[in-house]
């Protein structure tokens, strides 16, 4: 059964994975992160992908069609050479927990790489 | 379990931690494994790594867990009460597939950061106490570096500043100011509309959060948020006492609170929220908070009250029971430096003047001018 240090190896078994992050962005809070962060500390990044997180869930744009419980799947940032999978974790409990995928974008493959973080992260709650 | 405490030298010869921060280190550096309990809540040490911790502040494990169904409070307590004394119920929960152990570590993590923001972050002063050779009910699930702990306390407190510069918010019964039920003056997310409905002018920002089931932090700082956008205020002759839920752990930090509490925010404040005009309610000038923020820094520095923080490994300790904490008889110290806080409301930002022509004032500006020209 996964824990957070499984569910954090598998996302950096993925092809082009550079760092991976367990965010809590109720907070701003890296509950275990794994690779170098694009900023060198991953307290940083975690602080930063909280606010784009908060900005998307907080918009009536991407959220006021959708469903109530959890109207946000992912976030996909594109860059030159990187992308980043932010996929949103469905607890049982209130929780507000992103899985950061920060992928190199040469090397990796980002259809793959989305239904594999997607995998993770259910498996994450669910065993 | 090994403590290292036991040979370490009465804490006489060692300089006295003079904040939560400090005697958490001092306690990491001595590899303790106990209880430090503080005003606002507890610590569990292993080693000198936090693995758990408690405030009335932050809803616990527990409460998430029955909060949603997953557990009946029946049968909670009866797994507490039958594996906690050997420290075995994280470790039950998941061998019987209650939880999963991704869920355990999610939730034990979340509540434990949430539980120590409010333990440490918390320099009223009060008396401190380290109770060694304890264990936690919930066994061994994750461990916290403490200075990492502490990094992240300090972390959110600048965080809660840099949003909405109004500690007293954190303790007072909160409740919506009439407009925020207009359809226009809808808060973004369902969160925070949750909390506003919610928000009664009894509820504090702690007993929002143990209602719907949410970390203590993450409450603290919507209530901010929705504070900041003059959706929601505590009015300003609350008693603070009932924010603490019956709590075995008596707070020696209510008083001065209690005292401060009472100060009515300044004139110049409310006569601006009394003067709001439609429209500009929940826009924020670029940078108001940042304003406020700067103020603020001036205020904390002025109110860091340092109390008597005590770490004791008495031996009296070693006869307190294993398994669910239960804080013995603590006395309440004098808080040093007891004079109120001088954290006033900050001027909100709907009251500094528009700098963009607001539809909504134009709407009504129109529809005025109309109805005065049939008379």
């Amino acid at each position: 059964m996964p824990g957070i240090d499984e569910c954090l190896s598998g996302a950096m078994a993925i092809a082009g994975a550079r760092a991976a992050s367990l965010v809590d962005w109720g907070s701003g809070l890296a509950l275990g992160s794994l690779g170098d962060g694009p900023t060198g500390e991953h307290e940083t990044s975690a602080a930063e992908a909280t606010d784009l997180v908060r900005a998307a869930v907080e918009s009536q744009t991407f959220t006021a069609a959708e469903d109530r419980r959890s109207p946000l799947e992912d976030i996909i940032v594109t860059a030159g050479r990187s992308y980043h999978l932010i996929r949103f974790i469905d607890t049982v409990f209130d929780s507000r927990l992103v899985l950061h995928l920060w992928l190199d974008r040469a090397e990796g493959n980002l259809a793959a790489a989305r239904f594999r973080l997607q995998a993770l992260a259910e498996e994450l709650v669910l065993g | 379990m090994t403590t290292a405490t036991g040979t370490v030298p009465p804490p006489a010869e060692y300089a006295a931690p003079r904040t939560p921060g400090e005697a958490l280190a001092l306690l990491a550096d001595r590899r303790a494994t106990g209880a430090l309990y503080g005003p606002l809540g507890t610590l569990h040490l292993v080693d000198g790594e936090v693995v758990g911790a408690e405030s009335p502040r932050a809803p616990g494990l527990a409460d998430l867990l029955t909060g949603c169904g997953r557990i009946t409070p029946e049968h909670w307590s009866e797994l507490v009460h039958v594996h906690g004394p050997r420290a075995r119920v994280g470790e039950v929960l998941v061998e019987r597939r209650l939880i999963t152990r991704g869920e355990l570590e999610l939730g034990h993590l979340g509540t434990l950061f949430d539980a120590a923001f409010f333990v440490l972050a918390d320099h009223g002063g009060g008396f401190w106490r380290f109770e060694s050779d304890t264990r936690h009910w919930l066994g061994p699930v994750a461990t916290v570096d403490p200075e990492r702990l502490c990094r992240e306390v300090e972390r959110r407190r600048r965080l809660l500043d840099r949003i909405w510069p109004w500690a007293q918010l954190d303790t007072a019964p909160v409740r919506p100011v009439e407009h925020s039920r207009r359809p226009s003056h809808r808060p973004p997310g369902r969160r925070r509309r949750e909390l506003l409905d919610h928000a009664d002018g009894r509820r504090t920002p702690a007993d929002l959060a143990r209602l719907l089931g949410r970390s203590g932090f993450g409450v603290t700082a919507d209530v901010r948020r929705l504070a900041a956008a003059g959706l929601l205020d505590a009015p300003s002759a609350t008693v603070p006492s009932t924010t603490l839920p019956s709590s075995a752990v008596p707070s020696a930090t209510e008083p001065p609170v209690a005292a401060s509490q009472a100060a009515v925010p300044p004139p110049v404040a409310r006569a601006a929220a009394a003067g709001r005009t439609l429209g500009g309610l929940h826009r924020r000038i670029p940078g108001a908070s940042l304003r406020g923020a700067a103020q603020s820094g001036a205020v904390i520095v002025g109110t860091v009250q340092v109390g008597p923080v005590v770490a004791a490994p008495a031996a009296a300790a070693r006869a307190a029971a294993p398994g669910p904490a239960v804080p013995g008889p603590v006395a309440p110290g004098p808080a040093a430096g007891t004079s109120a806080r001088p954290e006033r409301q900050p001027t909100p930002a709907a009251a500094h003047p528009l700098t963009v022509p607001d539809p909504d004032i134009a709407l009504l500006t129109r529809v005025r001018d109309l109805l005065e020209a049939r008379l």
